[in-house]
């Protein structure tokens, strides 16, 4: 019996315990912990988890599917994979750039509607020329984005409101406020969403014959990459960088150093904002072509825990958003075939998220479990 | 003018009780902002706990009201219990784990709501249906002016939360529970010292407001759609804590500031009706209370003096 | 013969990394006042606090009266009657006196026969006999957070005495007092002493030992050095020579050194806290080149924020403030800092340092910005943070595991300080602000930072000193700068004052208010 605990407890340690690459050894910790309470509650369900967990990666793209319909393929699935995961990169980079400099930018989810309905209508509906009117997308989303994300900043600076309740109240008043806007002018009376954009200023391109197969293409992906290696360079070798991590670990020593902490929260936060105006674009004016009314998109709010499952580093939450991703996109493709309800993996990106927030425990008790470990192991002399 | 008042106190009181189940568990020390999820929850194991005995009891049997508003109760308390695993054993960053109970609360009980509906009732809902609250009138009190539109056809919740509430204040301030609370909040090492367990005391005033805050959340299932569905989470958890921030942490002044939103919203409506602008308005006016707590909160967070210790996890090592 | 009231026998205590109790045997005498001695880190405060119940020994039994004892809250230590004023004072801040007092066994009334309530009047009652009784004078209905410290310190003793303490540990009380005030501590003690109660008295500083204590134990690292003394035949150079393991010499020689032009001319100086309170009230001094002025002052009296308003740490109400000749009361932070301002904070770790960042960072503070570890673009040059890092570790002797790579928070108290010294001095500021720099250092470390400072004063620079330690101000000060409630009281120069004086201008024995 004894054995067998040593052995759980050597696992735990060689995953959570110190050492190199500590936080990538615990958010694959956290990953598995969570895949395994999701196969317990599929068990209970009487489905089979691997069977589960397959049809995942096949509707994610990931995995050949058996068969393909039409025109389409493993291509279209994964190029719709790398399409939604877009929008949720930047998102997660926006949340970790704020966590960097100490604050919780919750006000994505509003950001995200914000900068959609701004560019919907000013660029949306136009017959400007295609390079023209994606361009005018992206800019409106970074302005718009960095607009508000500095306004939250400055209220938090000038005011001291707290920034967290200021977020989520923006947040309901643009839901509110835009849903007003489309139900009034924009409404499409069929969807009961926002008209749909036009092809011109959509970033995706859709419906591309390409080998014979038919798909649609991310365009905002690999700015999405780029940005991701940007942000992380802006981290490690700037100057500002180096500012925006001191004000985060403490704000006193920042000031006594002579730095201007109100500058650079407000800053830091326009980037958060313009990231997740980013987001915005992407998502309402590329993955979707329309917005719907009253919903606020839960990439606002699942990024916080891809953020932390990418152990807060730019190049963490590309990866966490890829997997965070693969379970959505694979949903649907997984309720069919296993006749299991579609709220199941908003459920497991929600546990996943519960273990992430766990991790610094994690580490903690690891450290001590080997602490105990090696003074079990110790010979008892003196 | 007699229904403004009816509708803001029916707003107002179950935001007031969640507030109150907020000023608890910050006045202890720990970051509340798990408010909404814990409401959720509530509404759901209340709204599961009707659907399941209407099946003995009938639709409209007024036990089952009040037994629906017990579990609501116990399921908030018994919910918030994950929140304080978080906080106080684990010392996570309260913050992130708030918002983690919240995203949990409205995935696990959007999962449940759907699984119980179709293993169970065998319907392919997400909904469960509530009869509607009996209601009270004070024949005596109502002909009152102004005053007396309380007192017409209220719902009887109000009145508990009510009593529940003058209970709930004078434990705060004048049992040795209450003191005891508070200087957790304040100074949790010096209460330490004195023999008594922060943690525990930590712990209660977390399942104390989870139980409070699924109360009100039962209360606003019942006064705003008679069911229990995902709507249920329009982030008046966040509105309560906006009330107690403005409030100063003390029960009085929160009231006040629960009023006020619960007036703002009922003035919006009437205001619609009035000026016969057609329902997608009705948008606009759902916006007021978070727009009054933004304006309030820009003209009182620079005055507003929180907990001492609001945030810090307790530490036995700490000297 | 008086008998024994605690038995320690063979306490040892680790925490990771460190060896706090080594193996430690001491007996106290009933009714005696007993000192434990020793440097910062020397294991003292954690003894008292396993005798307290906070902490429990990995070895080794306590024996009350005779009788082994588990220790294993301070709950039931208060039940052994053992009772403990700590160094940081354990009150709420929001509630009164007595609700301090009474907290955790607080009189209970019946409202109506069946609701429980804290019985308020009661509390004040027997508070205010208390502090009668043992003539400690306290306001039980007034709200901690508006009290100064040491009516604190008054109440956290009868938050003891009202638990029936016998045994009341005292955990270096005098650090934030001023002389007459610790005058009054330690009659306080002695009068305790005569009521009966035993105490066991945490410090470092020999004088006070010397007056109140009837015998002495010294820890170092951990360990008990030799035997207990008795304090009456002992002398200090003797005690501070085995709290040291050596000769230490107390005089330390200042050249006469020239002073040369006015670096810094401070001109009616006033800052307002948020209360509209004048905490720094009209003051006016000029300081030299080669010269050290020490301001004064009971902790809390405007010292600290004099020095912050010269960096702008904090805003202020009037007053002109000239570094070299030129008004630089508009200036931000990073200007002063750029015309040759340094300063080393009260607070290390809150203020001074990036506790989680590398000594590389923390030793570029603050300039990060400037050539040549910073181009103009923007990008950082971590080369150069290196190279300046190696340098200063050298140079000033900082002791650390991994070099340049350490995360400060794993350094020891004294070589945080050492990096913090280590940056402010490579600086070459032509003025430099110490506040309270040896702070919570032994003895050897103590000593470093003070010839750093003679060292400066020889090169010329002006130094600014605030220091709560009047045993520093003396050896260190050229000129004298005496605070009270935010005024000068005096300011001459050191030789012409007498150390009693100072501290009666501390306390506002010639206040002419």
């Amino acid at each position: 019996m004894i054995k067998e605990k040593n052995i759980l407890k050597r696992i735990f340690i060689s995953f959570c315990g110190p050492g190199k690459a500590r936080m990538l050894r615990t958010s694959i910790f956290c990953i598995l912990l969570s895949m395994l309470f999701g196969s317990l509650i599929l068990l209970l369900l009487s489905k089979n988890p691997l069977v589960a967990y397959q049809s995942l990666l096949q509707g994610a793209g990931v995995l050949p599917k058996l068969n393909y319909p039409g025109k389409k393929s493993q291509l279209t699935g994964f190029l719709n994979l790398v399409d939604y995961t877009t929008p949720m990169i930047f998102a997660a980079l926006s949340i970790t750039i704020a966590f960097k400099c100490g604050l919780i930018n919750i006000s994505v989810a509003g950001t995200m509607i914000f900068s959609g309905i701004l560019a919907t209508v000013l660029v949306g509906y136009t017959d400007l020329n295609p390079v023209v009117a994606r361009s005018l997308v992206v800019i409106i989303g970074l302005v718009s984005g960095g607009l508000l994300g500095g306004l939250i900043g400055w209220l938090k600076y000038k005011f001291n409101m707290n920034e967290i309740v200021v977020s989520i109240m923006i947040n309901y008043i643009i839901s509110y406020i835009v849903s007003f806007v489309i139900n009034t002018k924009f409404a499409d009376p069929i969807s009961r969403q926002s008209v749909e954009i036009g092809q011109n200023a959509r970033l995706n391109l859709m419906n591309v014959e390409m080998f014979g197969l038919k798909m649609n293409i991310p365009l905002l992906f690999p700015i999405a990459i780029f940005v991701v290696f940007l942000i992380d360079f802006l981290m490690k070798k700037t100057r500002f960088g180096f500012e925006l991590k001191t004000v985060g670990s403490n704000r006193k020593a920042s000031k006594y150093a002579g730095m201007n902490v109100g500058k650079t929260m407000i800053v830091t936060m326009m980037i958060s904002g313009a990231l997740a105006g980013l987001a915005g674009v992407s998502y309402y004016l590329g993955c979707y072509g329309s917005i719907q009314p009253r919903v606020q998109p839960s990439i606002g709010f699942d990024c916080i825990a891809v953020s932390l499952l990418g152990f807060i580093t730019p190049i963490g939450c590309l990866f966490a958003s890829f997997l965070v991703m693969i379970f959505q996109c694979g949903t649907s493709y997984l309720s069919s075939r296993l006749g299991v309800l579609r709220e199941i993996p908003s459920l497991m990106t929600s546990i996943l998220l519960l273990f992430s927030a766990c991790a610094f425990y994690f580490q903690e008790k690891a450290d001590a479990c080997k602490i105990k470990l090696l003074k079990s192991r110790r010979p008892k002399n003196e | 003018m007699n229904s403004i008042i009816g509708d803001s106190v029916t707003f107002a009181l179950p935001l007031f009780i969640i507030a109150i189940g907020g000023i608890y568990c910050e006045g202890s020390g720990i970051v509340n902002l798990a408010s909404e999820g814990f409401l959720g929850m509530g509404a759901f194991f209340g709204g599961f706990a009707f659907a399941l005995f209407a099946q003995f009891l009938g639709m409209s049997s007024v036990a089952n009201a009040y037994l629906s508003l017990l579990f609501a109760l116990c399921g908030g308390a018994i919910f918030s219990m994950i929140y304080a695993l978080l906080s106080i054993k684990f010392k996570a960053n309260q913050v992130v784990s708030g918002v983690v109970v919240n995203m949990l609360s409205t995935a696990l009980s959007a999962f449940l709501a759907s699984q119980l509906n179709l293993s169970i009732f065998g319907q392919a809902s997400n909904k469960f249906l509530l009869a509607v609250f009996p209601r009270f009138t004070v024949k005596w009190l109502v002909n009152i002016p102004i005053l007396g539109a309380f007192f017409d056809d209220t719902y009887v919740f109000v009145y508990i939360i009510l009593f529940v509430a003058i209970i709930m204040t004078y434990v705060l301030y004048k049992t040795p529970f209450g003191m005891n609370l508070r200087a957790c909040g304040d100074n949790p090492q010096a209460v330490a010292t004195t023999g008594r367990d922060v943690n525990s005391i930590r712990f209660k005033a977390i399942v104390i407001n989870g139980a409070l805050a699924g109360f009100g959340g039962m209360c606003f299932a019942y006064s705003i759609s008679t069911n229990f569905s995902s709507s249920i989470y329009a982030g008046y958890g966040y509105l309560a804590i906006a009330a107690y921030i403005f409030g100063n942490w003390r029960i009085k002044q929160t009231l006040y500031a629960c009023l006020i939103f619960g007036f703002s919203r009922s003035i919006g409506y009437v205001l619609i009706q009035h000026l016969g602008l057609p329902s997608t308005y009705s948008d606009l006016v759902l916006t007021l209370p978070y727009i009054m707590t933004l304006v309030l909160l820009l003209f009182f967070s620079k005055s507003n003096i929180s907990p001492k210790a609001l945030g810090e996890p307790y530490e036995k090592s700490k000297r | 013969m008086e008998e024994t009231f605690v038995e320690f026998k063979n306490i040892t205590k680790t925490f990771p990394g460190i060896i706090a109790n080594d193996n430690i045997s001491l007996k106290i005498k009933k009714g005696e006042i007993f000192a434990l001695l020793g440097e910062n880190g020397a294991g003292k405060s954690t003894l008292m606090s396993i005798l307290f119940g906070l902490y429990e020994p990995d070895e080794g039994e306590i024996y009350i009266n005779g009788k082994e004892v588990s220790i294993t809250s301070p709950l039931k230590a208060n039940k052994l009657n053992i009772g403990m004023v700590h160094q940081h004072f354990k009150l709420i801040s929001n509630q009164t006196v007595a609700e301090n007092i009474i907290l955790g066994q607080e009189p209970i009334k019946m409202k109506w026969g069946f609701l429980p309530q804290v019985d308020i009047e009661k509390a004040n009652k027997e508070v205010e006999e208390l502090s009668k009784r043992y003539n400690l004078e306290v306001n039980p209905t007034a709200i901690i957070k508006d009290l100064t410290v040491s009516v604190r310190q008054r109440v956290e003793i009868l938050k003891m005495l009202y638990r029936n303490a016998e045994l009341l540990i005292f955990d270096e009380p005098t650090s934030i007092l001023a002389p007459q005030e610790i005058t009054s501590l330690l009659e306080i003690i002695k009068g305790l002493r005569a009521k009966g109660k035993t105490i066991i008295l945490i410090s470092h500083k020999l004088d006070e030992i010397k007056k109140v204590a009837d015998r002495c134990a010294i820890l170092t690292k951990g360990k008990l050095i030799g035997e207990v003394l008795d304090v009456k035949t002992t002398s200090i150079k003797e005690m501070a020579g085995l709290m040291v393991g050596g000769e230490v010499s107390f005089v330390n020689k200042k050249e006469v050194i020239k002073q040369g032009k006015v670096v810094l001319e401070v001109d009616n100086l006033t800052v307002e806290n948020k209360n509209h309170l004048k905490v720094v009230n009209n003051v006016s001094f000029k300081l030299h080149e080669g010269e050290i002025l020490s301001i004064a002052g009971v902790a809390g009296n405007g010292q600290t924020e004099v020095a912050d308003a010269i960096l702008n740490l904090i805003p202020i109400t009037m007053g002109i403030i000239k570094f070299k000749g030129e008004d630089i009361s508009k200036l931000s932070i990073r200007e002063r800092i750029e015309k040759g301002i340094s300063y080393i904070p009260e607070d290390r770790q809150n203020v001074g340092l990036l506790m989680d960042f590398p000594l590389s960072d923390n030793l570029v503070l603050k300039n990060y910005y400037k050539e040549p570890y910073c181009n103009k673009k923007g990008i950082l040059n971590y080369s150069e943070f290196k190279k300046n890092g190696e340098k200063l570790i050298k140079n000033y002797d900082i002791r650390t595991s991994r070099g340049n790579d350490t995360i400060v928070r794993s350094m020891s108290g004294g070589n945080q300080q050492k990096a913090i010294v280590a940056r402010e001095i490579s600086m070459e500021a032509d003025l430099v602000i110490f506040v309270q720099p040896t702070r919570g250092l032994d003895i050897g470390a103590e000593k470093s930072i003070h010839d750093r400072i003679f060292d400066l004063r020889k090169k010329g620079k002006a130094i600014l000193l605030i220091s709560l330690e009047l045993d520093e101000v003396m050896e260190l000060a050229d000129t004298i700068l005496v605070l009270y409630n935010g005024k000068i009281q005096q300011n001459k120069s050191a030789d012409q004052f007498t150390k009693n004086e100072v501290g009666e201008y501390m306390m506002g024995v010639h206040n002419n208010d």
